[in-house]
């Protein structure tokens, strides 16, 4: 056991400081490679962040869907494990995908906030998978709280479609496409594998904690073996004689 | 189908039933709905005229929303009394069938809470007399979704005995869409004088659809005694 605890730590050691070199590498590459935007000038290389982090959380997002529909369909408590692990995810790279896309906002058209469809969209996506935490937070029966929380992540990722359809009723001051250089084009590409090695890196350290926090509850809550608990009457006993 | 639609019919009566008998609901909700616009007008003051009537639709909404949530709770906190959703439960009636009453009742209840919207119409100086069949369409539609997920999330919050703020927190996020799809063709059809089409109350139409068959889909996972 404590052999194993060591090689994942290992192993998750390794993983962080490549993370971070690669984010280092793809931070080098945007200072000195990637050519300045003419018309938002230098706020728009938020945009490299910005981008992948959005496909992140969607893919979290998706995990989350998957996970809730496993655990239904399988009634295996490490589905809603991953789920709550995703979901935290999800709502960390959805908060960065709010704050970046407010800056470029605030670079760009000079106001940190405007209920445009897209920013609608991202505070309704964050908003929901918010409440998914807390729905998961305040229920104390496990198997109570793992089914509940999966009829939600459903409803809650078949809802993502149609916020995204009513908030584009809305009028919008985004571009409709952005047209990038080859640089940008490698630079954007590039910044995928940082965010995604994160975005994976951050379920997969929580899915784990979860896995081994919910063995050492069923470990506590689960009765002692026939004979401990034989010996344990007998110690019991001796001791009240 | 006959045997469905007769439980569906029998549970939904007995609902209204009990709230005629006991008055719980209905005037705690609409009292309620009338409190929020009168505050939301108090608060808003010259700005409320400012806005030519198109905040009502708004402080509308969450009169709506807020009363709506209050009337889920209710109808469904009435079968944790002494039981009677275990009973319920052992009863032998599909539990798709238990869903659509419960959305029935919320669904006559909450056109009892209509009467907010003179109030709001009155304060805000809405003119309602533009498109009236077309309100009354966007809001309708609109409501009906509004129920589908509400009735769904009451049975989940009140199976956790759970109280406080949690079912609003629920339902919030996901009817943001209708509350953004039906305040945007109410704009349109009220402030910007054009027709809002088969298309705009088809939307409304298909989030309905697809709020309906989710929440009667999953009703039975979350029903518990």
């Amino acid at each position: 056991m404590w052999q194993m605890l060591k090689t994942q730590s290992n192993v998750a050691a390794v993983y962080s400081t490549a993370t971070v070199l690669a984010f280092g590498a793809a931070m080098g590459l945007l200072l000195t490679y990637t050519p300045t935007e003419t018309t938002m000038g230098p706020v728009q290389k938020i945009f490299y962040l910005h981008l992948p982090v959005a496909i992140n959380t969607f893919v979290s997002c998706l995990l989350v869907f998957i996970a809730s529909i496993g655990y239904l369909a399988s009634q295996k408590t490490w589905w809603d494990d991953l789920a709550a692990a995703a979901a935290k995810t999800a709502v960390q790279l959805c908060a960065v995908v709010l704050l970046t896309g407010m800056i470029w906002g605030r670079g760009a058209w000079g106001q940190w906030w405007t209920w445009s469809p897209r920013l609608t969209f991202s505070l309704a996506l964050f908003l929901l998978y918010v409440v998914y935490l807390v729905v998961r937070s305040s229920i104390e029966s496990r198997r109570q709280r793992a089914v509940i929380a999966a009829v939600y992540a459903i409803i809650a990722f078949l809802d993502v479609p149609l916020v995204w359809l009513s908030a584009r009723m809305m009028p919008d001051i985004h571009p409709g496409s952005i047209q990038l250089a080859p640089a940008m084009k490698l630079t954007l590409g590039v910044w995928f594998v940082p965010v995604t090695m994160l975005s994976l890196g951050l379920t997969i350290g929580r899915f784990s904690l979860i896995r081994r926090s919910s063995d050492a509850t069923h470990v506590k809550q689960s009765p002692a073996p026939a004979s401990n608990s034989a010996a344990s009457r007998f110690q019991i006993a001796g001791g009240v004689l | 189908m006959t045997t469905s639609l007769r439980q569906i019919l029998t549970l939904m009566a007995k609902d209204l039933r009990v709230e005629a008998r006991t008055r719980q609901t209905l005037g705690l909700v609409t009292v309620l709905g009338i409190l929020i616009v009168v505050v939301l007008g108090l608060g808003l003051g010259a700005e409320a005229a400012a806005t030519r009537g198109f905040g009502a639709t708004a402080v509308l909404w969450v009169a709506y929303l807020f009363s709506g949530v209050l009337c889920f709770e209710k109808t469904m906190a009435v079968e944790r009394a002494d039981g009677a959703m275990a009973a319920l439960m052992v009863a032998p009636i599909d539990r798709g069938n238990i869903y659509l009453a419960k959305l029935l009742s919320n669904l006559i209840l909450m056109a009892g809470i209509a009467v907010i919207t003179p109030c709001g119409v009155l304060f805000f100086a809405f003119d309602l007399s533009i498109a009236p069949g077309t309100f009354v369409a966007v809001m309708s539609l609109a409501v009906i979704g509004f129920a589908a997920v509400g009735t769904l999330f009451a049975a989940v919050v009140s199976s956790t005995r759970l109280q406080g703020g949690l079912l609003a927190m629920m339902i919030f996020p996901v009817t943001l869409p209708l509350v953004i799809a039906s305040m945007q063709l109410l704009l349109h059809r009220f402030r910007d004088g054009q027709s809002i089409g088969g298309t705009g109350l088809g939307v409304l139409m298909a989030f309905d659809a697809m709020f309906l068959t989710l929440s009667w889909a999953v009703f039975e996972w979350v029903l518990e005694p």
